[in-house]
């Protein structure tokens, strides 16, 4: 019999269903939170565990008194809404210009749309300053942050040179057999871009060379080693230009 | 860079995962929803005048179910759809449905709720009336609709102790540790029997994302 919870990730791993029913005091609650962004395993079940307890929720349906409706209603047009979580800004350094846009990528929608691409050339290798340095100078450098809840990464995209790279600190390392995949959202689909392993301090900094031509945004995943055809693991960040 | 309407695109993907398994009043519904929710989201208030219809039963039955007070009750169904209006432009498809994001919300306000009222209460003399029998409630009232519905099925279909364990966290609103305590048994056993419980449900459901 299990006396104690077991420690560690381990421990964390079997919190899930306790999670999604709201099952958990306040700090084991934090702990869950902070690993399950970077864990296929648990951010898989916790949506499904969530699915699951909507049709707990849904048994127990009882309409509520009409009257609240009309309160609501007249609440919400009195009532501002927040911006999307992850908005990306673009600037465009030729230009020196910045665009702002709203619009929020829903990644793992996209990766239902049958991909019709070309197979993108992955040779990432490992980027140095110069190397980006050089691509943000790139005449038509498009530069996307991208802001979630795992901390914000820059990519820095020339088609012309057909290069991307990305940069960001403070990324959750990645479990043994994980490793972080960069995604080019295009109209109707997704094409991988490369895939980075951020070091122990938590920053990347790497460039790949591409042959994309096309790309609406970019995403980011959480994948199996050695990458994936589309998006299969968390997606953590998405935003379009 | 050409402007696009990602939104646009995610109803399409959304339209045809829907034909490939033919249509159904389900599926339809579920993807009212979800354009719904979207709309909501960029700020039209006739869009989350549909999620309401489309959610606020399920959104007051379990707030209902958690907080047991109907007043109490209308009162945080309220705060649940302010918050979701608030907050509808971050709603993430590949987060999860909008039902499984909305019933999320709901269940987690109700149950903070909860949980600070008890620990408001437990400096109140009244607790100790009410401590007698907090749970044979809910388990009473979920047992009541046991003939009902696949959902009752399925919940027939789980042990004694599983059911009594996923009840008790989820319409009851307890952490695994109170599950543990009010059943008397090991919380690492509680944690267990409401994980299994769940899974089966989840199999059952026929829930995979």
């Amino acid at each position: 019999m299990n006396l104690l919870p077991p420690k560690g990730p381990e421990g964390l791993h079997h919190l899930a269903a306790a999670y999604a029913l709201d099952a958990l005091n306040d700090e084991e609650r934090r702990s869950f939170e902070a690993h399950a962004p970077s864990c296929e395993t648990c951010s898989h079940e916790v949506e499904e565990f969530r699915e699951t307890a909507a049709i707990l929720a849904d048994a127990v349906s009882v309409a509520p008194r009409s009257e609240l409706k009309s309160r609501v209603m007249s609440e919400v047009s009195r009532s501002r809404q927040l911006a999307p979580i992850v908005p990306s800004g673009v600037t465009s350094i030729a230009e020196q210009r910045t665009r702002r846009t709203g619009a929020v990528m829903m990644l793992a929608a996209a990766a239902v749309v049958v991909l019709v691409i070309g197979a993108a050339a992955l040779v990432g290798r490992s980027g140095d300053s110069d190397g980006i340095t050089d691509l943000l100078a790139a005449p038509d450098a498009v530069v996307s942050t991208l802001d979630g809840e795992a901390g914000s990464l820059k990519v820095v995209w020339s088609a012309e040179r057909d290069q991307v790279a990305v940069v960001g600190d403070g990324l959750a390392p990645t479990v043994a057999g994980k490793t972080y995949a960069l995604w080019f959202l295009q109209e109707g689909g997704v094409a991988p871009a490369g895939l980075f392993v951020p070091d122990e301090s938590g920053t990347v900094r790497a460039v790949f060379d591409v042959a994309e031509a096309e790309a609406v945004g970019f995403g980011v995943s959480i994948e199996p080693d050695g990458g994936s055809e589309q998006p299969t693991g968390s997606v953590l960040y998405a935003a379009e230009f | 860079m050409t402007e696009v309407n990602p939104l646009r695109r995610i109803r399409v993907a959304a339209d045809r995962a829907g034909q490939s398994v033919g249509p159904s009043s389900e599926q339809d519904q579920t993807s009212a929803l979800t354009s719904a929710l979207i709309g909501a989201g960029r700020g039209d208030e006739e869009a989350f005048s549909r999620v309401y219809d489309l959610t606020s039963p399920m959104v007051h039955g379990v707030v209902l179910k958690v907080v047991r007070d109907p007043a109490m009750a209308e009162e945080v169904t309220q705060e649940v759809y302010l918050e979701l209006w608030r907050i509808a432009p971050r709603f993430q498809l590949d987060r999860g449905s909008a039902r499984g994001w909305i019933a999320t919300m709901a269940h987690r306000r109700a149950v903070d709720l909860v949980r600070s009222e008890q620990s408001r209460r437990r400096r109140d003399e009244r607790e100790g009336e009410r401590a007698d029998r907090p749970f044979d409630h809910v388990v009473e009232d979920v047992v009541d609709r046991l003939d009902r519905s696949k959902l009752d099925r399925s919940l027939a279909r789980l042990s004694e102790t599983q059911r009594e364990a996923v009840t008790l966290a989820y319409y009851g609103g307890k952490t695994y540790r109170e599950v543990g305590v009010l059943l008397d048994i090991p919380e690492g056993t509680a944690k267990t029997r409401i994980r299994d419980g769940l899974i089966k449900l989840r199999d059952d459901f026929g829930v995979s994302t």
